[in-house]
């Protein structure tokens, strides 16, 4: 069941990174950006413009110098590390744009370890979901094969399987399709978006590749979106 | 899938390194098993052997050669008594028990040891009687009227090839005296396993000096006392005589186990050396392991694993390879054990009960666990510490 009220808000959110003699070098500036529920966002921009920085601060995995981040009524701002590695395995899937799948675990278990970490499906139910959900990215043959022993496209279904794991509301995608050729890249694409919108995912994509900048329910340019005020001290 | 399964995975992963991990623990614990396996069966070997008796009575010189020569026949043999002092001592109402031995010569590196019936008798007070594998036990000839029967150690029996009923001698001036085995000892782990033993009526018979002497040789008399109280008297008595000793057997083991001490000392800072090195490998492995899987852990993190996850699968990583190592290691040092008392006992050396199962096994196993999880504490911690947004990017 889709969460009432959008599914991502950012309000004010400013991040800026130390660099040399105290100073700080301001890297994000978002006045207002929301996402709405069960709905596809793409978020293009050249490189550097801080597209991965946005979905760091939207997936907890980073701190917003400024500003609140709401995810799903939740103020992940707010909440202690711990709470916010737990709010992050339940409500929140992350899809790379390396993959980062785990090289010592074949795909099944790839995808169970994001259930372990979550633990909101029951341990019993864990392999055979992990199955269903490789299965139904046409992995079902290639469950206990290892991501060295696939093939580009294939470890991002894995990844994208991964991300499912643990039915989140909200799906982070980081350049889903950059590391892929063109037709695996449509090919996944497809794939991804139909599994996310058949199950009413709201999706927050970053990505500069034409193949992805097409998908989206709304579109928008990170210079538009995000406005540094330049070094400040 | 447990925190245990995602543990193993990555030690699997690095196979290589894990196998060499796990065996350079194995064999630090092995060699502290050994040696502590070793060192408490000496110990052990020269309490058996030199607790029976309460005096040793023979030449006057080195009490710890005459022990150590009578016990255990090591060192070099001490001069002889005559045999009244044997007489004079199985008089004396305070003793129990007198047994008289005579060192002799030797057949094929085996030592002649001759000695009465009682030198066999399972009075209650010995810790281990000689008992027989086979045949019988020689009789106490009349002088002048020997038998030649012999017994022969375990050992000797073993390593000869003799059997019940063999004749042997060694050197052409023997071969009017062959001796006829008559009985082989079971093994004791003891210098027993590497005797020949023969009356002494043989003995003064084969040997061409007691065969001419009026007053027939012995090397030493083995005494128990009925009370020990009687004990300061006897021994200071037999002191005073000028060409006699009485030494006591436990206080040459003092001395002994003083020196064993010294020994144990040394080899203590030895294994603490070993220890030490044994740790920091591990430590090493398990820091480049954590530096190496960075990104990975960053992957584990923004997938939702808390800092306390990361960290407890390091130390459950460094804990399995100590816990395995040390299992090895407990096996592995009881083999060496087993072999280097095979060794020591055939050398003639006091050792026995090495297999003793005590403290020793689970709390080393313990030690090594509690050692494996201090060593993988700090690569524990540099997980632990991880910064998730600066290692998700491609390296």
């Amino acid at each position: 069941m889709t969460p009432a009220g959008p599914a991502v808000t950012l309000r004010r959110v400013t991040k800026s990174f130390p660099i040399a003699d105290g100073r700080q070098l301001p890297v994000l500036d978002v006045e207002h950006l929301e996402l709405a529920a069960a709905s596809c966002m793409v978020i293009t921009g050249r490189s550097g413009s801080g597209k991965t920085t946005l979905l760091n601060l939207v997936a907890g995995v980073s701190v917003p110098t400024g500003g609140t981040i709401v995810v799903h009524g939740t103020e992940i701002t707010a909440l202690p590390e711990s709470q916010r590695d737990r709010f992050r395995s339940e409500q929140i899937g992350y899809v790379f744009q390396t993959f980062n799948l785990l090289p010592a675990f074949s795909a099944l278990e790839n995808v169970m370890l994001a259930m372990m970490f979550a633990r909101t499906i029951p341990r019993r139910q864990q392999r055979a979901r992990a199955s269903a959900l490789l299965g139904r990215l046409g992995l079902g043959a290639r469950l206990a094969h290892r991501p060295a022993q696939l093939s580009r496209g294939e470890q991002q279904r894995v990844a994208i399987a991964r991300a499912l794991a643990n039915d989140p509301p909200l799906i982070l995608a980081d350049e889903p399709c950059s590391s892929l050729d063109a037709s695996t890249a449509r090919e996944v694409l497809a794939v991804f978006l139909a599994v996310c919108r058949g199950e009413g995912k709201a999706l927050l994509i970053v990505s500069h590749d034409e193949v992805v900048l097409g998908t989206g329910d709304r579109l928008l340019d990170m210079a538009d979106v995000n406005t540094p005020a330049g070094e400040g001290a | 899938m447990t925190l245990f399964t995602v543990a193993w995975r990555y030690l699997q992963g690095r196979f290589l390194t894990s196998v060499l991990t796990t065996v350079s623990v194995g064999l630090g614990v092995g060699l502290v098993i050994a040696t502590v396996l070793l060192t408490r069966g000496i110990r052990e070997g020269f309490i058996e052997g030199a607790t029976d008796y309460n005096l040793i009575v023979g030449a006057k010189g080195s009490q710890t050669q005459l022990v150590l020569n009578v016990i255990f026949r090591m060192d070099a043999p001490t001069p002889n008594i005559p045999v009244g002092v044997y007489e004079n001592l199985r008089g004396d109402p305070r003793v129990e028990v007198a047994v008289p031995v005579a060192m002799g010569d030797a057949y094929q590196g085996f030592r002649y040891v001759a000695t009465t019936e009682a030198y066999f008798s399972p009075f209650p007070w010995r810790r281990r009687a000689p008992a027989l594998s086979a045949g019988r036990f020689f009789r106490s000839d009349a002088p002048g009227k020997p038998d030649y029967d012999a017994v022969l150690g375990a050992d000797v029996a073993r390593r000869t090839g003799l059997k019940l009923d063999d004749r042997f001698f060694e050197g052409e001036e023997m071969t009017a005296y062959p001796l006829t085995v008559v009985g082989v000892l079971r093994s004791t782990g003891s210098a027993d396993d590497r005797a020949i033993f023969i009356s002494l009526a043989s003995y003064w018979e084969m040997n061409e000096i007691s065969r001419k002497a009026t007053v027939k040789p012995l090397t030493a008399v083995l005494v128990r006392l009925k009370r020990l109280s009687d004990l300061p008297a006897l021994h200071r008595g037999w002191n005073i005589a000028p060409d006699i000793q009485a030494a006591l057997p436990t206080a040459v083991l003092l001395s002994i186990f003083n020196l064993l001490s010294l020994v144990e000392d040394l080899l203590l800072i030895v294994l603490g050396v070993v220890v030490i090195v044994v740790g920091l490998y591990v430590f090493v492995t398990m820091y480049n392991a954590a530096l190496e899987r960075r990104r990975e852990i960053a992957t584990m993190r923004a997938l939702g694993a808390r800092r306390i996850t990361i960290l407890a699968i390091v130390l459950l990583e460094s804990c399995a390879v100590a816990a395995l190592g040390g299992l090895a290691g407990i096996l592995g040092g009881h083999g060496a054990a087993y072999l280097g008392a095979h060794l020591l006992a055939g050398r003639g050396g006091p050792i026995t009960h090495v297999f003793t199962v005590s403290a020793l096994q689970p709390v080393t196993f313990g030690a090594v666990v509690v050692l494996g999880a201090l060593a993988g504490l700090l690569p524990a911690v540099f997980a632990y510490r991880t910064e998730v947004a600066e290692n998700l990017a491609p390296l």
